[in-house]
């Protein structure tokens, strides 16, 4: 279902939100890049063609959250859980790999096992997608299923078409809030606007191949090489959209939840001194066969979404998409 | 709120002291309204927290068969931050238990067949809660045999239970230890040696074992030798763990989560990751 409006009536039509929900959307904070944050005026947006440095998962997958509190209370134990989220909120200018991202995501917080604090975020949240007409250098969602134009995980996604938006509605959700936009796109619009996805699919031209399976290459002395700049700082595993990582630890009275990763040599080191991924060579090949393997083979997709953040912030400039291309299968 | 990651609320009920660094405590779920938990299998095992201190998982160290409704063992090994606070404990403290994880031993599998268990050290504690399963069903498998080493005669854990196994029908336990000490009666020599020298039979026959890495390394080897085939081995496999549940990201080998997958698997499944 398509809807169209002119920017500003989005706007407004924003600064109606605002009123029920909490709205969060990429904002330009001067000298820093593009952060998602709460907004109180649709002002506050950008909705240009730069990217957010920090993926929108924050949101659901807290970096670092309290579970429970416990201890002593008039001289007996107790444990108490922290109450959930109640606020609705809206995601506005989310892009499409992000969205995807917490499509994946899904996959290991909302399952037989719920992560309630995870999963009642993401029912109290619409997602507001905006396609990406300028993909990055480092993008390459469209070699790992994904595209600029995708919509999937999202409510709606807008498309910037000169002065206006083409709003294509994918959920109830997200026809319930376009409700006040009853205007359909017209013959020539629509015929625009798929020109206009062609096009953002064009411009994307980082192509990578991703071998079916890595299965006859752990062994190999390419994990070695690959990753021998690697600093294991672990920055990839943070800015990560689909990276789920997370150390509980203990605070005198209440259990913390926050982000770890694999980049780190004491994320399996064990009680005994042992541990079982030593050298940054088998954390990086963790990662990569995390990514690009076992969760296919548990999941059916791969755990990335060719954002290229990893590869756009890392200090030692490693390349995932080129490590995975070039592996010698 | 969460509840995932919220544990029940135990009471410490027993406390034995198997040797000098291992404890077993029994423990009393204050909610036994919590369900699902009481129907644990052999091979399962729960997270275990002393609230402000830690959490660790701990496999349940007895069979169900012998445990009261709501009630559990574990036997911990103390080594680290968490270990140390569970032995400070007293009867009577109150701890959390989240649980039970894991698939557990494929006790199906095992009907009508002999049994070879081979335990070193702590490794005894989840073929313990097999071992008392199987006893408690005695006409539903053969022979069982028992093969446990400990390094010296005092770091034999379960000691106040080899009579009683011992006495069991169509069952015999071989005790080892790897160094000789005054009174000692039984066997000295690591596990895989002895199990070379006892040659049982692979006919009709599963292999259970659970141990120390370097155990299981060169007791695999000697199973093969002998004609067991790679389905036919079981083992429980340790990495460290901190949710239980497949979400934390840090317990797999391969494809496999230990917590979710395993911790128990049979040696096909796992071979390749096996160094
Ligand atoms: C499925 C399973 C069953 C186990 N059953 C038993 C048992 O019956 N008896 C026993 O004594 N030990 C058992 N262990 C090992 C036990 O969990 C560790 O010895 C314990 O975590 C050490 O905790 P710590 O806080 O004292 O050590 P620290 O070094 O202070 O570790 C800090 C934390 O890291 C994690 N961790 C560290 N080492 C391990 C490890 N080897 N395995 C899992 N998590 C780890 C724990 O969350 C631990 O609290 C089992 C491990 C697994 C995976
Ligand atoms: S960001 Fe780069 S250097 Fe840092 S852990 Fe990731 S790959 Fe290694
Ligand atoms: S312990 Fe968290 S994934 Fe297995």
């Amino acid at each position: 279902m398509l809807r169209i409006a002119q920017k500003e009536e989005l706007q407004k039509m924003i600064d109606g939100f605002l009123a029920d929900y909490e709205v969060i959307g990429p904002r330009e904070l001067p000298g820093k890049g593009i952060f998602y944050q709460p907004i109180t005026n649709a002002q506050d947006l950008y909705l240009g063609e730069r990217f957010a440095i920090e993926p929108v998962k924050k949101f659901f997958f807290r970096p670092s959250e309290y579970l429970f509190e416990g201890g002593l209370k008039e001289g007996s134990e107790f444990l108490e859980g922290i109450p959930l989220a109640q606020n609705k909120r809206m995601i506005i200018g989310v892009r499409p790999c992000e969205a995807r991202g917490l499509a994946l995501l899904d996959k290991i917080f909302n399952t037989e096992y719920k992560d309630e604090a995870y999963v009642s975020l993401r029912e109290k949240t619409i997602l507001v997608g905006l396609s990406c007409q300028a993909p990055g250098k480092d993008c390459f969602c469209t070699s790992i299923g994904g595209s600029p134009v995708q919509a999937r995980g999202m409510d709606a996604l807008i498309f910037s078409a000169g002065s206006k938006y083409v709003i294509e509605i994918i959920t109830d959700k997200g026809k319930d809030i376009f409700d006040t936009c009853p205007k359909e796109p017209d013959k020539e619009e629509i015929k625009a606007w798929e020109s206009l996805k062609e096009k953002s699919n064009a411009a994307l031209r980082k192509k990578i191949k991703i071998p079916e399976s890595l299965d006859n290459i752990f062994e190999s002395g390419y994990w070695g090489k690959v990753s021998s700049a690697c600093i294991s700082c672990g920055v990839c595993t943070y800015l990560c959209p689909t990276c789920h990582c997370f150390d509980l630890v203990d605070e005198e009275r209440k259990k913390l939840r926050c982000y770890d990763g694999c980049a780190f040599s004491d994320f399996t080191l064990e009680a005994s001194g042992g541990n079982p991924r030593p050298t940054k060579m088998e954390r990086y090949r963790q990662r990569v066969f995390h990514k690009f393997d076992y969760f296919k083979k548990n999941f059916g997709e791969h755990l990335c979404v060719g954002c290229g953040r990893c590869i756009r912030h890392c200090p030692v400039k490693m390349n995932i998409a080129e490590i995975v291309d070039q592996a010698p299968v | 709120m969460n509840s995932l990651y919220l544990p029940h609320l135990a009471q410490i009920t027993g406390i034995k002291q198997e040797t000098q660094d291992i404890k077993t405590f029994k423990l009393a779920l204050l909610d036994l309204s919590a369900g699902s938990f009481f129907n644990y299998r052999p091979g399962q095992f729960v997270e275990f927290s002393v609230i402000g201190e830690g959490e660790a998982p701990f496999c349940l160290s007895n069979s169900p068969t012998r445990m009261p409704k709501g009630s559990i063992e574990c036997s911990v090994k103390k080594i680290g931050k968490l270990t140390q606070a569970l032995h400070d404990l007293d009867i009577g403290d109150r701890v959390g238990i989240r649980g039970p994880y894991g698939n557990g031993f494929p006790v199906e599998q095992l009907k009508n067949k002999n049994l070879l268990f081979i335990a070193g050290g702590i490794g005894l504690a989840p073929l313990r809660s097999l071992i008392n399963y199987c006893l408690d069903k005695r006409t539903e498998f053969k022979g069982i045999t028992i093969l446990n080493g400990a390094r010296t005669p005092k770091d034999l854990v379960y000691q106040d239970e080899y009579e009683h196994w011992r006495k069991a029908k169509d069952t015999q336990l071989h005790l080892t230890v790897d160094c000789q000490e005054e009174n000692w009666a039984c066997m000295v020599g690591v596990v895989p040696k002895i199990l070379e020298t006892l040659a049982p039979t692979c006919e009709d026959s599963v292999a259970i074992l659970c141990g120390p890495p370097v155990m299981i390394k060169y007791t695999l080897p000697v199973l093969l030798k002998l004609g067991f085939c790679e389905t036919a081995i079981i083992t429980t496999m340790e990495m460290k763990m901190k949710c239980g549940l497949g979400k934390c990201g840090r317990c797999n080998i391969g494809p496999l989560y230990i917590c979710k997958d395993g911790p128990v698997f049979n040696y096909a499944q796992v071979k390749n990751f096996i160094h």
